[in-house]
């Protein structure tokens, strides 16, 4: 059941949208300068005249950010990062990211971890295909975001947002495990709706595929 | 009853990694078993030879992401073997130290989460990634990074070690000493750790000699062959270890092997500690390499934690011309359609977990 505002994969892209970006970034830029006014996430047995304030919408979202299974699935270097995230140092465990699946069919969280080659394209395409819906993506480390130190290589696809969308990218090569919580934090805060900047962005937008130099 | 064709991964939790495997099955005995593999073929080698010879490094360190040191010290030996750069003393001393220390790390990765797959036994891969943070923090102190550390240059390191590192590496070779002795009173107590591990997979000496499987899974096989031994390379003929030596060739003697190995790397530690002389470590700064090597193909080979890895290089002016990569991974897996033959289905992914594989190396 995607969301209204959700990404709708089937709309042709605009070039508004893509003139756009540039303006969008720049306030983008200057908003994020701007001092940090906390929003608390809607309290589910909070006061009860707040509870009858909310939506049924509300208490969706509410329930997806706070049950986020990811798929158990490591690709390259990443997936020892991912394993470190998971282990005794970090132990996500205690903030309940940790629902780590074996099957596609349960999981709602994809976190591609390393590089994508051109043989797993279709399997990982297939992955996400399978992912019960609405299902997100966290390209972690430089490969999957941008083809990483493979850039050049024949073999290799430049970013995975070439093939599925991806909702939050990390940096890093690879990202310390301290990353990938960040980035759950802030998936979390996306299904919530807090960061509306970024709900109407998708595959479409992307610059490279706008060029026609996808795969 | 009718052979039956199961298709696992490749992408898979139990794999380690991207691995497809055709197995076909009698009921629940395996009859043969087919790797299917290059799921993260990337074209390593070729790329290397358009980099300059300090750029490839970072391309090494990727070949095995679980001991990235090992790779990218063989790579920076043979350019300094090509080039004819001495090592600076103190930095064949700090190598070594941190060699082994990448070592103890790998095994620590491996036997958590091989043991995690056979099943039951979570704690132990908690135990093992406890102690296995301890080392990267010590890394990361050094080079400045966590996992992935270009901190090798020609002639030694990229700067001097911090000043307490003789003490900090002393201090951690101890801590592990002691909690790397509690691991077996853990697995050996444990029936299904050992039910999954004795007598699976055996792989007999001459198997393992025709084949040519190296490091743990050859040591296993009762083959005594080490390239620290045989071929010693910075001070490793200074130094007095045992290597660890099994002959059943199963499962359980692999995982023995790498675990005494562990045990020897650490009095290596101390014994590299002791020995290590005042000094500077840092050497060449990273620029273009102006004079042409001198020999026409350098062969360098050293004893990674998988096995024994070869560099075969023909060296040009500023860069390799020609580089080709000898990976213990690849020829490891070579043996897994032979010893799963007539094992049990379920047992097939502790021969695969206990044979170390690792894909990045293997596919390259």
């Amino acid at each position: 059941m995607q969301e209204s505002e959700g990404i709708d994969l089937e709309a042709p892209y605009t070039k508004e949208q893509f003139i756009n970006a540039e303006q969008e970034m720049s306030m983008l830029t200057s908003e994020s300068l701007k001092p940090y006014k906390k929003e608390y996430a809607p309290a589910m047995f909070g006061k009860l005249s707040e509870l009858t304030k909310l939506t049924l919408k509300d208490v969706v979202k509410w329930g997806r950010s706070n049950s986020l299974w990811p798929l158990q699935f490591g690709l390259a270097c990443c997936a020892m990062e991912l394993m470190d995230f998971g282990a005794a140092r970090i132990d996500a465990e205690r903030k309940g990211y940790l629902m780590f699946r074996g099957t596609p069919r349960q999981c709602d969280v994809m976190i591609v971890a390393g590089w994508v080659t051109k043989s797993v394209v279709p399997r990982v395409k297939r992955l996400y295909e399978q992912m019960s819906k609405p299902s997100y993506v966290i390209a972690y480390g430089e490969c999957a975001t941008s083809g990483g130190p493979w850039w050049e290589s024949y073999n290799i696809i430049q970013g995975i947002d070439q093939v599925i969308p991806v909702d939050i990218y990390v940096a890093g090569c690879p990202p310390r495990p301290e990353n990938l919580f960040g980035a759950l934090m802030k998936l979390q805060e996306k299904i919530r709706g807090k960061v509306d900047r970024y709900t109407s962005r998708g595959l479409s937008e992307n610059l490279r595929r706008i060029e026609g130099k996808g795969i | 009853m009718a052979i039956m064709r199961i298709n696992v991964g490749p992408i898979h939790p139990g794999t380690h990694g991207v691995l497809r495997l055709v197995v076909d099955v009698d009921g629940d005995t395996i009859k043969s078993v087919e790797p299917h593999i290059g799921f993260l073929h990337r074209g390593v080698e070729k790329l290397m030879e358009t980099r300059m010879y300090m750029q490839n490094p970072s391309y090494t360190e990727k070949l095995d992401y679980i001991a990235p040191l090992s790779w990218d010290d063989l790579y920076v030996n043979s350019v300094e073997k090509a080039l004819g750069i001495p090592v600076k003393e103190a930095a064949q001393y700090e190598r070594v130290i941190l060699l082994e220390f990448q070592r103890i790390a790998s095994h620590l990765l491996w036997l958590g989460t091989m043991v995690n797959d056979i099943g039951q036994l979570f704690t132990l891969f908690m135990w093992c990634f406890r102690d296995r943070a301890k080392i990267l923090k010590l890394l990361e102190d050094v080079s400045g990074s966590r996992m992935f550390y270009v901190n090798l240059r020609l002639g030694g390191f990229n700067k001097n070690p911090p000043d307490d590192f003789v003490d900090r590496c002393r201090a951690l070779a101890d801590y592990l000493q002691e909690r790397i002795s509690e691991y077996p009173d853990v697995l050996d107590a444990d029936s299904v750790f050992m039910e999954r591990t004795k007598n699976i997979g055996i792989l007999s000496r001459n198997d393992a000699i025709s084949y040519g499987v190296s490091g743990p899974v050859l040591r296993a096989s009762g083959v005594d062959e080490d390239v620290r031994i045989s071929h010693p390379y910075y001070i490793y003929d200074k130094l007095k270890f045992r290597i660890p030596v099994k002959t059943n060739g199963d499962a359980y003697d692999r995982y023995r092997v790498r675990y005494e190995e562990m045990l020897e790397s650490i009095s290596i530690i101390r014994q590299a500690l002791e020995m290590m002389p005042q000094g500077d470590t840092a050497g060449m700064p990273i620029r273009l390499i102006g004079p042409a090597a001198k020999p026409d193909t350098v062969v360098m080979q050293e004893e990674l934690p998988r096995g024994e890895g070869i560099i075969y290089m023909v060296p040009d002016k500023q860069r390799p011309y020609r580089i080709s990569l000898r990976s213990p991974a690849f020829i490891n897996l070579s043996v897994l359609p032979k010893i799963s033959e007539n094992m049990r289905f379920a047992d097939l992914f502790s021969i695969v977990g206990s044979l170390d594989v690792i894909f990045a190396e293997i596919d390259r």
